[in-house]
Formats: structure tokens, sequence, C-alpha cells
């Protein structure tokens, strides 16, 4: 009878493993099903050629505290391809108590990169008007204090010092303070790649699109854990790619995501959203039946943390503010009406996070058996490794294949995601490193999320 | 069709073709497990079928012992490592939830039957013969209630390793066999594991190293060597 439960169990365990990792690999092939089915090009500098209508964009970028990275942020801002008296950069300093502002503020009078604007003006088509009012000799003479409070015409950067509040009071401030037709984010910790603009811009054409996403990268990876994070944020672009042609597309990020300005009031600006505004505002405009688009090409390099701990801190909060907006946008969940956002892309979203903790608990309680038994063995029988080179002992469990199955799909998913993002289908070097660890890393943030969310105990920024 | 944003609907073709394809992954690595496993039982039936046939060779000669010399039997004896091999091979396949475990308890009661044999078949050579085999039984249970059993088997394979002359015989006592019922009711060996039959005594509990070498004076005779196989279970 003892037998009989004891069997019990462990087949009930087995069936449970089987299911997941059959829903894991459903998920997996149905994203790339959905890529090979749309047979997508890319686009690249030929489709930017034909662009001829440019419209005007204010880009927000939020910052606090950001005085190490706020520099390259405002350099590459500057040297972004795009007519210049159709750029607004609006800094908000959201209560910084380090020289972010005075940085910042040292781009007001920066003349523009011969690079940057020599190249737009070249290319600039005859339809695109020129204001007579940005003219470099007089952007150059007026001082700083002029700026902050003058519209376009003058200088492309602004700078607002407030009070702290959060990200989403310094993005509606630059709200209130625009009246560009695009509006975009682009956090002070990351940078633009100069024809990030134009690649985005283009897909506006398409009026049911209410806000754009582009290709995130790790900027200058380092340490091991940001080589890994690298890896993740390849797979990252091919995600954001496939959900953007799925329609269902539920983070517009904080590195360079534009949107409609008018969608942006008509919805009410951004929103607390549990410190994730960006997840908050994408589900919003999904609850709205308006789409999201990718620009996988417009390359945007943001910092990635360089510490185990920093990387936790982060995640924790992502994690967090994803649980808590999809408990607040529950209804969108197995609803039809939303299309494969609400049948498959939510509901996973939110069953990843429950099998990533599962598997880690499974691994970790059979990890913990087989070293407690390896510890035994070497006490008793020394340190002589147990190889056998006999193919009877090669490992051909089903569970084993399926393992190997599903990573080797998420192989060829990071492989698609270099394409799109670089052009190279070569995979980062810390590919064999991220399939190996991160599945391990992973699951510790995610239960200290969902503890978080279970207890509302909130997350902080820093 | 825009090639970076579509119209959320959800196209079910894509979500069929993706199940057809999962469901395909899966048929594929079940049926390949499955012939593995197939192969594997087949390589222990080959192996048991070579024992088998062993014995009954060795048995044959026994009852010729009139016309040869009791060397010519003893030196083709079983190999204790032939057996412990089978041993490992078995408990490897019990203990990576095989997809056909009825198969693998048909064959290890094939080889707990195999056992018996070899151990009564060495026991009537050392009488007649004059041979001084070394023997241990090992009764175990993986029904668990034995939590020492792992540790008891880790010993027997260091012993095993160390005296490669060492006969060790280990029995899952809860095994259906009826010799094996009967072994362990001649020999009168209670359910409490580990149990080991040394010397025609059992000592119940985990036994060390040294525990079964002060138990079992006589492995100072046999010869010491640094090659060895696994013994467990």
């Amino acid at each position: 009878m003892v037998q009989t439960a004891y069997m019990g169990d462990i087949s009930m365990s087995i069936g449970i493993v089987y299911a997941l990792i059959f829903l894991c690999l459903y998920f997996e092939i149905f994203l790339l099903v959905s890529f090979l089915e749309r047979k997508f090009g890319r686009r690249g500098a030929k489709e930017r050629a034909g662009i001829t209508h440019f419209p005007h964009v204010a880009i927000i970028v939020p910052c606090f505290n950001e005085e190490k990275t706020i520099g390259a942020t405002m350099r590459s801002l500057l040297a972004l391809e795009y007519p210049r008296e159709k750029l607004d950069i609006i800094v908000v300093d959201d209560g910084s108590t380090d020289r972010t502002f005075e940085i910042a503020s040292q781009y007001i009078n920066e003349r523009d990169t011969a690079h940057g604007i020599a190249n737009v003006r070249a290319q600039q088509r005859t339809d695109v008007p020129t204001n007579p009012k940005c003219s470099e000799d007089v952007a150059i003479d007026l001082n700083a204090s002029e700026f902050r409070n003058t519209m376009c015409g003058v200088s492309r950067v602004r700078i607002f010092h407030k009070e702290n509040g959060g990200k989403h009071t310094a993005m509606n401030l630059g709200l209130e303070k625009i009246d560009a037709e695009l509006i975009g984010c682009l956090d002070a910790d990351s940078i633009v790649e100069k024809y990030a603009l134009q690649e985005m811009v283009s897909i506006f054409k398409n009026p049911k699109v209410a806000a754009v996403t582009p290709g995130i990268h790790v900027k200058n990876p380092e340490t091991i854990l940001q080589h890994m994070q690298n890896v993740e944020y390849r797979l990252s672009v091919f995600n954001r790619f496939i959900f953007a042609a799925l329609g269902s597309v539920f983070i517009t990020p904080g590195p360079f995501s534009i949107f409609r300005t008018s969608i942006v009031r008509r919805l009410g600006g951004w929103r607390y959203a549990h410190s994730t505004e960006d997840m908050e505002m994408a589900l919003r405009i999904q609850a709205a039946g308006l789409l999201i688009a990718n620009a996988p090409r417009a390359v945007v390099h943001t910092s990635t943390p360089r510490t185990l701990r920093a990387l936790y801190r982060q995640r924790v909060r992502w994690t967090y503010g994803w649980i808590c907006n999809a408990k607040d946008y529950r209804y969108m969940f197995g609803n039809r009406a939303f299309g494969n956002l609400g049948i498959i892309i939510l509901p996973w979203a939110i069953f990843s996070i429950a099998t990533g903790i599962y598997f880690f608990f499974r691994v970790m309680w059979y990890g913990i058996l087989y070293a407690q038994g390896e510890l035994m063995r070497i006490q008793i029988m020394g340190v002589h490794p147990q190889l056998s080179y006999d193919p009877f002992y090669i490992n051909t469990s089903a569970l084993f294949m399926l393992v190997v199955a599903s990573v080797a799909v998420i192989l060829v998913l990071i492989c698609i995601g270099s394409f799109i993002g670089t052009g190279s289908k070569k995979p980062p070097m810390a590919t064999p490193l991220f399939l190996f660890f991160y599945s391990f890393l992973a699951p510790v943030w995610l239960l200290a999320a969902v503890f978080r969310a279970m207890f509302k105990t909130g997350v902080q920024w820093r | 069709m825009d090639p970076v944003v579509n119209t959320r609907t959800a196209r079910w073709s894509t979500y069929v073709v993706a199940f057809g394809i999962t469901a395909l992954i899966f048929a594929t690595a079940l049926y390949a497990s499955n012939y593995f496993n197939n192969q594997r039982i087949a390589d222990i039936r080959t192996t048991q079928d070579n024992i088998s046939t062993d014995i009954l060779s060795i048995e044959t000669q026994f009852d010729l012992l009139q016309q040869h010399s009791c060397a010519d039997v003893a030196e083709n004896t079983i190999l204790p490592s032939e057996l412990q091999t089978l041993a490992n091979q078995l408990s490897y396949m019990e203990g990576h939830g095989q997809t056909n475990p009825e198969e693998v308890i048909r064959l290890k009661r094939l080889y707990s039957l195999l056992e018996i044999k070899d151990y009564l078949l060495m026991k009537q050579l050392a009488t007649r013969c004059g041979l001084k085999p070394v023997f241990i039984l090992y009764f175990y249970s993986n029904e668990g209630d034995c939590t020492d059993c792992q540790k008891q088997g880790y010993v027997l394979t260091s012993l095993a390793q160390t005296y490669p002359q060492l006969r060790i015989y280990s029995f899952d006592y809860n095994l259906d066999v009826s010799a094996l019922k009967t072994l362990i009711s001649i020999d009168n060996v209670k359910d409490k594991f580990p149990a080991l039959y040394i010397n025609d005594k059992a000592y119940y509990g985990f036994q060390s190293v040294a525990d079964v070498t002060k138990i079992l004076p006589q492995l100072a005779t046999l010869k010491k060597t640094a090659t060895s196989t696994s013994a467990q279970k």
C-alpha cells in the first residue's frame, strides 16, 4: 500500500513535469511558427531612404541621479539623423541630488555634431519645412535660462527641474510641455543609434499604430552577468518583434519607446503603475484596442546591472510590477477580444513565472539529494569520480530529450533575435552560460517578486 | 502585410500547427527513449543469458567432477564482476524511472535467481574442491524504509573494488521470487535494513568498511587490487 502511494506520487510529479515541458515547448514552437509563417524581411537603408514625412517628435529624458550616464544619452540624441527643427529633447530632472542637472545643462548650448546635422540636412526632402528660427548662430548666443522656457526654434534641448515624484511624473511633465505629434521616452542610462528615430517614425504611417518599441541591446557588456544579459536581450529582440507581429506587445520599454502624443493624452498620460509605468501604458494601449509595433533595427543600447545584487533589485521590480499590473488588467487574460494577447501571450507571461519557480524547486530538491549522495559516496569511497564510458549509461530518457529540444528551440530563437537585431545569425559568446545558468538565477527574483506581490510589500527603484 | 505589426486577431492555424509540431517532438522523444530502453533491456537479457549459460556449464562440469579436476571448474566460475555489472545496469534502469518498470522487475527476478544459483554452486564447489570463497549476502529495500541502504551500497562497492574476488550478492528483500523468500527464510533474515548475511550470521543496520572487515577476517586472505567495478545494491 505504501509502495502504491509512493509510486503514485512519483507518477503525478512526472506527469506535472511532462505537462509543463509540453506547454513550454508549445509556446516556443508557437513563436517560431508565427515567425516563419510571416516570412519577415529586414528593413534597411533602402526603406529608410523612402521616408518622406518627418513628424515632429519630442523625446523626454526623465532622470534621477544619472550624472554618470546622462552625458552619453544626450550626445546620442543630438547625433540622431533627424531634421533638427522636428526634434525636441526634453530633459526632466526628477529631483536629482547629484550633478545630473548641471551636466544636462551643458547640452543646451551644444552645437549639433557635424556628423549628425550635416547628414540629416543632406538627406532632407523638399517637403520638410525649414524653420528660420532654428539658426545655429542664434542658438549659441542665447543663454541657458532662456532656453528652458523657449519652444523649439532656438535649441532642440530644454531642461526642467522638479521635485522627485517618480518616472511617471517626469514623463507627464514632459507631456505637458510639448506640442509634438510623437512623444518618446529615453531612459538616461541608454543611448540611441543615429538612425533609430527614422526607423521608428516611418511605422506611424499606419494610423492604427499607437506606439513603437525599438530593439534594445546591452550597452558595452563587461561582466559575465552583463554578457548573460546581452543574450537575454537578444532573445527579447525576437520576443518583442514577434509579439508585435501578433499584436501582443505588453511592454513599451523606457529606452526609446515612441508614442502618438494624442493617444497618450487621450489615455490620461503615465501612471505610477507599481513602479513599472512602461508595462501599464502598453496594457492600457492594448485595452484601448490600439496597436504597438516594433522596429528592431532602431537600435538602443541600455546600461544593465553589473552585479547580481543590482540585477536582483531590477528584476524584482520588473516582475513585481508585472504581477501587479497583470492583476489590474486581469480581465484581458483569456479574453478572445484581445486576440493573441489575451489567449496566449498574457497567460503565458504569468504561467512562465509559476513554471520557473516550480522547476527551480524541483531541480534544487533533486540537486540537494544528488549532492548528499555524492558527499556520502566520497566519504566512503574517496574522491574517485564514477565515470563510465559504457553507452548503456547515456541518458536517453524522454524527459532529458525534451529538455534538450526545448533548449535547442530557445537557441534558435536567440539566433533569430541576433539576426533581427544585428544582421548576424551568430548568437553572443555567452549563450551557453545564459542557457545553463540564467534559468537558475531568474527564479530567485521571481520568488522574491511573488512574495512581495502577495504580501504587498512594494518595491523601490533604487 | 506590415513587417512589424499585424492585427492582433488570433490565427488559429498557427495554434494548431504549433500543437502538431510539439506533439510530434513529444512523440519522437517518447519513441526514441522507449527504443533505447528496449535496447538496454536486450543488453541485460544477453548478459543474463550469458550468465545463465555459464552457470549451466559450471553445473555440468560440477556433475562431471569425478572426471575433471577442481582446478578446471574453479577457473571457469563466473567472475563476480559480471554479476556486479548486471547489478549496476539493473540499478540504473530502476533508478532512472524507465518507461517499462514491469520489465525491469522481471529482469531483477531473474538476476536474483542467477545470484542464488551462483551462490549455491560456489558453496558446493567450496566444499568439494576446498576453495575458500568469501561471501556477503546483502538485503536491501527500496520502498522508502531504508535510509542507510544507499550508504551501505557505497561501502559494499568500495569493498568490491578493493577485493575483486569478494562475492557480494545483493537482493531486493521485497522482490516476489519464491527462491529468494526461501533463502530469506532459511537464513532467517528479518525485514530490518540494510541487512548483511556474513558467515551464517545476519547483521542489521549500517556496517562501515571497518565493521565489515572486522566481521569478515577472511577478507585479509583476498588479493587487493586497484581496478574494480561498482556494486551498488
